[in-house]
């Protein structure tokens, strides 16, 4: 064979096969013009057998034309078998039919209680806010839940917290308490200032069960005592603590009241999240919503936990929980809470 | 405590609409419950008659009214109001007519003049309705009669909400005065003639000094019983009392007029001429003006004549000695009983009354003398007669202390700077005696304010009385503290995110239960803390297991159609310990039905069985170290005596899991027959849970390990724990880890056997183990398990 034989030979092949192999149907037609064209009897491999007798020279130009052909006709071949296969696989995934519209397996997956999610979220933002998280005995002494509090025995603000007594064997008159206020008489018992805490937890008073009351409820407390504590203080972690819960935009008031331990004492408000202020049902169109009850720790409060009012001064707030949450997720009845109905925890 | 505006305005001139009045209140601290308006606060409207009704030329809404105003004068007004009608008498407010502050003026509307206008009930502010159309009259009124006059005077009831250290702000005078520091106002105090009397009143002997620190009275003789002036029946009408007789009404009058609480009684019913005031004898019986019989103890304090009880002093008078329509001589009582006294009796026998309540708040011990005149005044118009001599027995006149105090004190409580000026105003306006001419101010309170006794209460006033306003948001360096949380507190926390992550969702419950319960729990009730005043049957103990609400809260939601449950409770327990009350964290849960609950799923479901509810306990208490669940030897009497395990914390009992007993089940009203359950107490993880143990990670084996299936053929008898504890226990060259994967019983197994099948997963950390070595460990297993156990290979 010529060189130039050779060359022509060559020049036919890559046309036939390359016509062939873009013609082939099915992957069975590439196998066969694979095995035609490079088996071991192919038709190229026949031909390159004539190489070896080729001059050196001749070699030099026929063995590179010969090498590119069969690598232009294996890529080919694979290019031609990706293609098929691709289009064979993409055929069978079109032949799943699953209705897509039925619902989702359900997976156990349970929730918290909304008054855990209430109390969690006050939480953080106070210990954000630097507060430790102190806790007291439910059920206390009348020591530590009234008299060290400052709300002496045979006083009207007493009777006012309607009490459950409790009957143990301890020889002080043991009750439950009304108010997380207990954790404040108990810890600055045992620690001198600078402390800032909070006392979430339940209280109970001997209220009958209905739309507005429960024997059992949920309140949380702060308390900061450090030298030169003021009302602007207060205002600045209140007003803090109220843009975490209810957005950077809750604007706050103090009215005055009255407690106990806390003198002077003020009533907080925020501007109603509802209307912004300009009066709904939820604010009873007053454009305020009552949060929280605060005020200065009342000297006698600190002195009868050892604390010298002289040195020291110190605020503390307490508001209620399910109050909070009742407003926020438009629950009416406080009872919601203690039914435990799961068609009501499923929200939250 | 009710003010009715109309009353206040005796001592104080006010010219606030009661919407101003209301946010004065609450700028003091004084909470409006509501406001009930009284009455016309209008003038000049009068009755007119609608004799012609034209279109506005300039809109499709508007009329052009004409109305006759009788004595043959007409008017032709706009009128907008959809439900004008020719005939109509309605009120007609000309220019110059008042209607509450606004003064009406002639106003041009859509190009026409309008002279005047016919109210609506809103505009004339006896309603607030917002509902649209005028008011329309009685058609029998005269023309031109003056509206005013069918509604009566503008007033308002303001109904107030008087905290307990200011027993001050119970009458109208007290309120006055609050007003009056306030708006800075001159109070105009009740200025009776205080006549000396003739003859002298009856004696006073007070055996009880601290409880009863001032009395004072007198005689009125030869008075005739009557009705009350108009006024008077009026006034304590709106208080919400029923008007009596002129003697009686009159003490409650001055009562609500000055805050200081007064009785009547008929002197001919007084034995002897000297009042008593002393304690009771034990078990002295006495009977209430109400007819209610007491037996007091030696606690409570009495008035009394010679031979007699007459009142329980301070609360309520007695039967034997009140007035009546015939009593034509009075003995009026004026006094300042102890509060601590009138708080204890009166709770103690359940009597309460204005009275009491003003007392055991505190009264005002320097009010006495001229409530005694401001009554012997009022029952002179009413019922004649001639006073006597005034007793008053004062022995130890009483003073507030006095404060002494520095501006800067005052502001640094409150955090604000208030300019001396400022304070020294208010507290000129509070005070009894105030000296501000040194470096230290001093200031003592009136008799009235026994509230202000620190320089924290004048802080208050100094607050209250600039605007609480006036507190500036602090923007002062605050001192924080990141300390653990309490353990009990976090582990909750811990728990409860496990659980829901296990499908449980979070209930809630009053802590109370009854007797019955504790006993169905195995309690014995003497370990348990009982409420004394319990307030429901069934509600008589603080709970020590969580479980009975669980079942109650399984048991609603049966009802309301979720019969497929997982709930728990996480929270305190109580009990005694040595009679001493001892709280724990406690978590439980019940399990029933389908896990999870959802119908097209239902099938593919997993339907609650043992195996789950010990898997949950299991991942709840994943990771804690020393935990054990070991087959109960005696289960609990409410648990399934075979299905229970006791869960063991560091080799303590902490709690149980298992079947709840059927009988528990049905008694807690559940139809599902199985119902799982668990009730772990926390507190012995404790001490073995730290936020802040961080436990060194072991790295993850580079090698993936050798696999071998086990499967050994042993008794049916023989349990799994002690086939998994030779495993476990079996000394081996390589590292073993090996999972469970096949229980089988029955066919192609000899009677009374079952054969168990594991995965055993064999490797060593820093090499690909030889199949040499993995022989020699499976061989050793193998041994072990015939050695022990006597099971032979599969």
């Amino acid at each position: 064979m010529t060189i130039q034989e050779f060359q022509t030979v060559c020049s036919q092949l890559e046309q036939e096969y390359t016509a062939k192999i873009a013609a082939a149907a099915d992957l069975n037609a590439v196998e066969e013009l694979r095995v035609a064209a490079l088996g071991r009897k192919g038709a190229l491999t026949e031909l390159l057998k004539n190489l070896k007798d080729f001059s050196i020279e001749d070699k030099k130009t026929a063995g590179p034309l010969g090498n590119a052909l069969k690598a232009a006709l294996t890529a080919a071949l694979e290019d031609k078998t990706a293609a098929l296969s691709a289009a064979a696989l993409n055929e069978e995934l079109n032949r799943v039919h699953l209705d897509l519209t039925l619902p989702g397996r359900p997976l156990a997956r349970g929730k918290r209680h909304p008054l855990s999610i209430a109390q969690k979220r006050m939480t953080d933002i106070l210990s954000s806010l630097g507060f430790t998280w102190a806790e007291g005995p439910w059920v206390e002494d009348e020591r530590h839940n009234f008299d060290m509090l400052n709300i002496p025995l045979h006083h009207p603000a007493r009777d006012a917290q309607d009490t459950f007594f409790a009957q143990t064997g301890s020889p002080l008159s043991m009750v439950l308490r009304t108010h997380t206020s207990n954790v404040q008489s108990r810890f600055m018992e045992k620690h001198q200032p600078p402390l800032r805490i909070m006392a979430p937890g339940r209280v109970f008073r001997n209220d009958s069960l209905d739309a507005t009351h429960s024997p059992v409820f949920h309140q949380i407390e702060g308390l900061y005592v450090d030298e030169n504590v003021s009302m602007a203080d207060l205002k600045r972690d209140l007003s803090a603590f109220m843009k975490g819960l209810l957005g950077d935009k809750t604007e706050i008031r103090f009215r005055p009241s009255f407690f106990p331990f806390t003198e002077p004492s003020a009533e907080v408000d925020v501007k109603c999240v509802f209307c912004g202020g300009k009066g709904c049902n939820v604010c009873k169109g007053s454009g305020w919503i009552e949060m929280l009850g605060s005020g200065i720790v009342h000297p006698n409060v600190l002195k009868n936990c050892g604390i010298n009012p002289e040195k020291y001064s110190g605020y503390a707030f307490g508001m209620g929980v399910e109050r909070l949450a009742m407003m926020l997720v438009n629950i009416n009845d406080i009872r919601t809470f203690y039914e435990n109905d799961l068609r009501i925890l499923k929200q939250f | 405590m009710k003010i009715l505006y109309s009353w206040l305005k005796d001592f104080i001139d006010l010219d606030y609409t009661p919407e101003e009045m209301v946010a004065h209140f609450t700028k003091l601290g004084i909470e409006v419950a509501s406001v009930e308006k009284k009455g016309a606060d209008f003038e000049g409207v009068n009755v007119a008659q609608i004799v012609q009704i034209e279109d506005h030329p300039n809109s499709d809404h508007l009329h052009l009214v004409t109305l006759d105003l009788g004595g043959g004068k007409t008017q032709r007004v706009v009128c907008g109001a959809p439900n004008v009608a020719v005939g109509q008498k309605v009120p007609l407010a000309r220019v110059g007519a008042r209607l509450g502050k606004i003064t009406l003026t002639p106003a041009k509307i859509r190009g026409v003049v309008s002279e005047g206008m016919i109210c609506s009930s809103d505009e004339l502010g006896l309603t607030n309705t917002r509902a649209h159309g005028i008011l329309v009259l009685d058609e029998k009124l005269e023309l031109g009669t003056d509206v005013r006059s069918l509604y009566g005077k503008a007033d308002a009831l303001f109904d107030l909400e008087i905290t307990s250290n200011r027993p001050d702000l119970l009458s109208h005078l007290g309120v006055a005065r609050e007003l009056g520091v306030l708006l800075n106002k001159p109070v105009k105090f009740p200025a009776p003639k205080e006549i000396k009397g003739e003859g002298a009143s009856l004696k006073i002997d007070v055996q009880d000094s601290q409880a009863c620190r001032r009395y004072s009275g007198r005689l009125i003789r030869g008075v005739k019983n009557a009705p009350s002036t108009q006024l008077v029946q009026e006034r304590l009408s709106a208080m919400g009392l029923n008007p009596k007789n002129a003697l009686i009404d009159v003490t409650n009058y001055v009562m609500f007029e000055l805050g200081q609480p007064m009785h009547a009684f008929d002197r001919n019913l007084i034995e002897g001429d000297t009042v008593v005031v002393r304690r009771a004898q034990k078990e002295e019986k006495f009977t209430l003006l109400d007819e209610r019989e007491l037996t007091l103890d030696e606690n409570a304090l009495l008035i009394g004549d010679a031979h007699k009880a007459t009142a329980l002093a301070g609360i309520m008078g007695g039967k034997n000695s009140g007035i009546t329509d015939s009593t034509t001589d009075i003995f009026l009582e004026s006094a300042y009983f102890d509060a601590p006294t009138i708080n204890k009796t009166s709770k103690k026998y359940g009597v309460s009354s204005d009275s009491s309540q003003r007392f055991e708040r505190g009264a005002d011990i320097g009010m006495t003398l001229l409530a005694l005149h401001r009554a012997t005044e009022l029952l002179a118009e009413s019922c004649g007669g001639t006073p006597s001599e005034i007793a008053d027995v004062y022995p130890q006149v009483f003073e507030n202390p006095v404060v002494s105090f520095t501006p800067a004190q005052i502001n640094s409580i409150l955090g604000t700077e208030i300019a001396d000026e400022k304070l020294k105003d208010i507290f000129n306006r509070l005070a009894l005696k105030f000296d501000a001419s040194g470096e230290n101010w001093t200031f003592q309170a009136p008799t009235h304010r026994r509230d202000l006794n620190h320089r924290w209460d004048l802080a208050e006033e100094a607050a209250r009385f600039a605007g609480f306003d006036q507190i500036p948001t602090g923007a002062s360096h605050t001192y924080v503290s990141f300390a653990d949380n309490p353990k009990g507190v976090d582990l909750m926390e811990l728990v409860s995110e496990r659980l829901c992550g296990l499908g449980f969702y979070e209930c809630k419950n009053i802590d109370f239960l009854g007797e019955k319960e504790l006993k169905a729990f195995g309690f014995d009730p003497k370990n348990a803390v009982k409420i004394k005043n319990a307030m429901a049957q069934g509600w008589d103990y603080l709970r020590p297991t969580l479980l009975p609400a669980l079942l109650k809260n399984a048991e609603f939601n049966a009802r309301h159609g979720q019969a497929d449950v997982a709930l728990f409770e996480t929270t305190r327990t109580f009990s005694l310990t040595k009679g001493f009350p001892t709280e724990t964290y406690t978590v439980a849960g019940v399990l029933c039905g389908q896990v999870p609950a959802g119908a097209f799923f239902a099938a593919n479901g997993q339907k609650a069985d043992f195996y789950l509810i010990k898997g949950m306990v299991q991942e709840l208490l994943e990771g804690v170290k020393g935990v054990q669940l070991l087959p109960s030897e005696k289960a609990p009497v409410y648990m399934h005596p075979k299905l229970c395990m006791d869960v063991l914390i560091s080799g303590k009992k902490a709690g149980v899991l298992g079947a709840l007993h059927p009988l528990t089940t049905k008694a807690a009203g559940l139809k599902a027959v199985e119902v799982w359950a668990f009730e772990i107490s926390l507190k012995p993880l404790e001490k073995l849970f730290s936020m802040h143990d961080f436990t060194p990670v072991k790295p993850a084996a580079a090698l993936p390990p050798s696999l071998r299936d086990l499967s050994v053929v042993l008794d049916k008898a023989t349990p799994y724990g002690q086939i998994k504890q030779v495993l476990e226990q079996t000394a081996l060259a390589v590292a073993l880890h090996f999972d469970l994967i096949d229980v089988y019983e029955g066919e192609h197994l000899p009677q009374g056997k079952k054969s168990v099948t594991f995965t055993l997963a064999f490797s060593a950390p820093d090499r690909t183990l030889k199949d040499k070595e993995i022989d020699e460990a499976f061989n050793t297993l193998v041994g072990a398990l015939k050695e022990k156990l006597g099971a032979e290979l599969r």
